[in-house]
């Protein structure tokens, strides 16, 4: 019989010795504003860099053989090509940089010349990145060929980009319908994507559809990974400490291996929980997580996953919590104890591995039979159900969850097992005859 | 009453027998001493005792019940190999000790305090554990057990590296317990103390148990007959004692002939005149009946 208010005194205790501990709270606290710092030195060099070329003007030269252009200056084309349901998207992300980069366009400047000579020597002198050449029968053969030096030159597709809604600005000049000159130019104004699931329903689409569909599972995925290895190592970390210390005699006089194991889940993994919940928050409050990307856009996404998010993640981390805390007990030392532990954080990253094959397969052979296996349910039903919910099943949802919860009572049991025999042992670390035998004896 | 009762308890670690077919009962309210050398099987006893391992055959009752594990919250244990969180305070460790004795935290907290108190130790209430000296550790790891009250608690040597006017202390809560009506299993090497503060002892040697009983019938029961006189002067012969061993000081040891009762022998003694300050049995240490157990055992 386990008696809660055991449970509920060691993970009060458990709970409160991790937070105050000086190391959890630099890490908590310290981690986001170290990951600033080194986003910030990664990404300054690039920032200003991108912001020098933004501001930079790009000067391409033309040599119009056609007439067709009649430039009389500089000339630059006079639209932006982003579609306003991704702007906006972009827009409440704080993904601006992404939004000029998407119109580069605006930044290039073309230059008539009267020959090749003259724009060959404006290269030569800098003066120009390069130029373009529409020969007489341009309007024959739409051939149009573009020179520049033979150096790297990353932008030359935007600028081609650029020179070709140029043309056909110039082109449609002449037409008197309006609207018809408008669509040539823009054929697309705006545009949704639809998809239509496996089990016939229609759904948001496009990049940010996706991306969301995607980053929601991941984000579980990376979360219950970090959760399960940082509370491990606490977890791991408190038993070789009450090996040392030697109190484990005085708690097993109080509490049975059952309590004591909830106790100690609970308690560090609530913190762990905490320190994650502090980083989201942060990450929220900073702008850059994905809360306001899902929020602000305008894609359908399946709210029912963010629910199940919540037992799915319990449960699973009851189970690995379970079974890495009595692996990790049998060690003699802190090394050993996370050697042990190590296959359960290797296994807990299988989904994560093999994400390429779910995400183009999430309702393939191996994503259905990993739904089912304790180790691998609770990712693979996030994932299934953020992909394409209609073709999950409510009873593979439903029957995951019981496989989970079943697992998950009996890795407790199992747990608590090995950490009575790996508590009660001292010196080198027992052997499999002996961990059998002490099982059946502590049954 | 009995509050605790071992049953034909026998436990095996491989090849080595810990305890073999154990049996004796612990009445409420005393101090209870429990005897042996190293390695004789009490710390399987108590570990039982304490539900940390399993016996592999017999019974362990506690309050007139099989023991379950929801006594334990009735029952104390300061165990041999024992220790303390060293990074966190002492009214912490305390407060999680009581309340995994199923006190609430705040009451865990005040008795807590009051325990520190009581040993002496008020002033280390909000010192990280690995501040403390060895006998500071020792009292608060005391205090920790006993603050719950326990019906039953198991002390296993708890005086061990205490000075003298801390041994007082500790032997003074035992006995204000013993007052109570609350029963104290002492583990101890120190047989002064068992002479001293146990009513009761049980002396296990290789896992059986050798010697049970109330302390003065133990030692009673394990003495030659002899009695020991303090008397002024010169003292007189007496046809009922075989012997007469004197120190010089005036204290004297009687070897007693067969039947003869110490009764007999101070009747004559005062009838042929001797002046007698002291008389009385000349009962075994409990020293030199473990020894001789022991020994006995080994032979």
């Amino acid at each position: 019989m386990i008696r809660w208010t055991k449970i509920k005194a060691i993970a009060t205790f458990e709970f409160l010795a991790a937070v105050k501990r000086p190391g959890y709270l630099i890490t908590t606290f310290g981690m986001p504003v170290f990951m600033s710092i080194y986003g910030a030195v990664v990404a300054l060099p690039a920032y200003y860099a991108e912001k020098r070329k933004g501001d930079e003007t790009a000067v391409w030269g033309v040599v119009d053989r056609s007439g067709l252009l009649a430039l009389s200056g500089d000339a630059r084309p006079s639209d932006t090509r982003l579609p306003d349901a991704l702007r906006k998207t972009l827009e409440a992300a704080g993904q601006r940089g992404a939004i000029a980069r998407a119109i580069a366009s605006e930044r290039f400047v073309f230059r008539p010349f009267p020959d090749e000579a003259a724009a060959r020597q404006a290269i030569a002198a800098r003066g120009v990145k390069g130029y373009f050449l529409v020969p007489e029968q341009y309007l024959d053969n739409g051939d149009v060929n573009t020179y520049s030096p033979g150096e790297i030159n990353l932008s030359l597709s935007d600028a081609r980009r650029a020179f070709e809604r140029l043309l056909r600005e110039r082109l449609v000049a002449g037409l008197s319908d309006g609207r018809v000159a408008a669509r040539i130019l823009t054929p697309v104004q705006t545009n949704r994507s639809f998809e239509v699931t496996r089990s016939g329903g229609v759904r948001e689409g496009g990049q940010a559809a996706s991306a969301v569909r995607i980053i929601v599972p991941l984000a579980f995925m990376v979360l219950f990974l970090m959760s399960v290895l940082m509370t491990s190592g606490y977890l791991i970390q408190g038993t070789a400490t009450e090996k040392e210390n030697k109190v484990v005699e005085v708690l097993l006089a109080s509490a049975n291996p059952d309590e004591i194991l909830g106790g100690k889940l609970l308690g560090l993994g609530g913190a762990g929980l905490l320190q994650i919940g502090v980083w989201l928050a942060i990450l929220t409050v900073g702008g850059l997580g994905i809360v306001p990307l899902i929020v602000s856009s305008t894609v359908e996404f399946p709210r029912i996953t963010l629910l199940l998010a919540i037992p799915l993640f319990l449960l699973g981390f009851l189970f690995f919590g379970s079974l890495m805390l009595g692996t990790g007990s049998l060690g003699s030392n802190m090394r050993e104890s996370q050697q042990l532990a190590m296959m359960w954080s290797l296994t807990a990253a299988l989904p994560m591995i093999m994400m390429a094959l779910l995400i183009r397969e999430p309702h393939g052979i191996a994503a259905r039979l990993m739904t089912w296996i304790p180790i691998t349910a609770a990712p693979l039903v996030m994932l299934r159900a953020s992909l394409d919910p209609g073709y999950l099943a409510w009873w593979e949802v439903a029957g995951a969850i019981v496989v989970l919860a079943i697992s998950s009572w009996m890795a407790l049991r199992v747990g608590a097992r090995l950490f009575r025999i790996g508590l009660l042992s001292t010196g080198s670390r027992p052997g499999l005859r002996e961990v059998l035998r002490q099982a059946r004896l502590s049954a | 009453m009995i509050i605790l009762s071992f049953e034909r308890l026998s436990k095996r670690y491989g090849q080595t027998t810990a305890l073999n077919d154990v049996s004796f009962d612990v009445p409420s309210g005393e101090i209870f001493g429990l005897l042996g050398p190293n390695g004789a099987g009490k710390s399987t006893l108590i570990r039982i005792l304490m539900d940390i391992i399993r016996a592999d055959a017999g019974e362990v009752r506690v309050f007139g019940e099989p023991r379950r594990r929801e006594h334990l919250d009735r029952l104390g244990y300061l165990p041999e190999e024992r220790g303390l969180y060293t990074k966190q305070t002492v009214i912490d460790v305390m407060t999680y000790f009581g309340s995994l004795k199923g006190l609430d935290r705040g009451e865990a907290r005040r008795r807590a305090l009051a325990w520190l108190e009581k040993v002496e130790l008020p002033q280390v209430a909000s010192w990280k554990i690995d501040r403390l000296s060895k006998g500071m550790s020792q009292k608060v790891q005391i205090a920790s057990v006993l603050l719950s009250d326990p019906e039953l608690c198991v002390l296993d040597e708890p005086t061990t590296g205490l000075d003298p006017v801390n041994v007082r202390l500790v032997q003074d809560l035992l006995v204000e317990r013993r007052a109570h009506g609350r029963t104290t299993i002492l583990s101890t090497h120190h047989m002064n103390q068992v002479e001293t503060l146990c009513d009761r002892v049980a002396l296990i040697n290789t896992g059986r148990l050798m010697v049970y009983g109330e302390v003065g019938a133990v030692r009673r029961r394990h003495s030659l007959p002899e009695v020991l006189v303090h008397a002024r002067g010169a003292l007189p012969a007496v046809p009922l004692v075989e012997q007469a061993s004197g120190n010089g000081n005036g204290v004297w040891r009687l070897r007693l002939a067969d039947g003869v009762s110490p009764a007999d022998v101070l009747r004559a003694l005062v009838e042929r005149g001797a002046v007698i300050d002291r008389f009385e049995p000349a009962l075994a240490p409990m020293e030199d009946i473990f020894l001789r157990v022991v020994k006995e055992a080994q032979a």
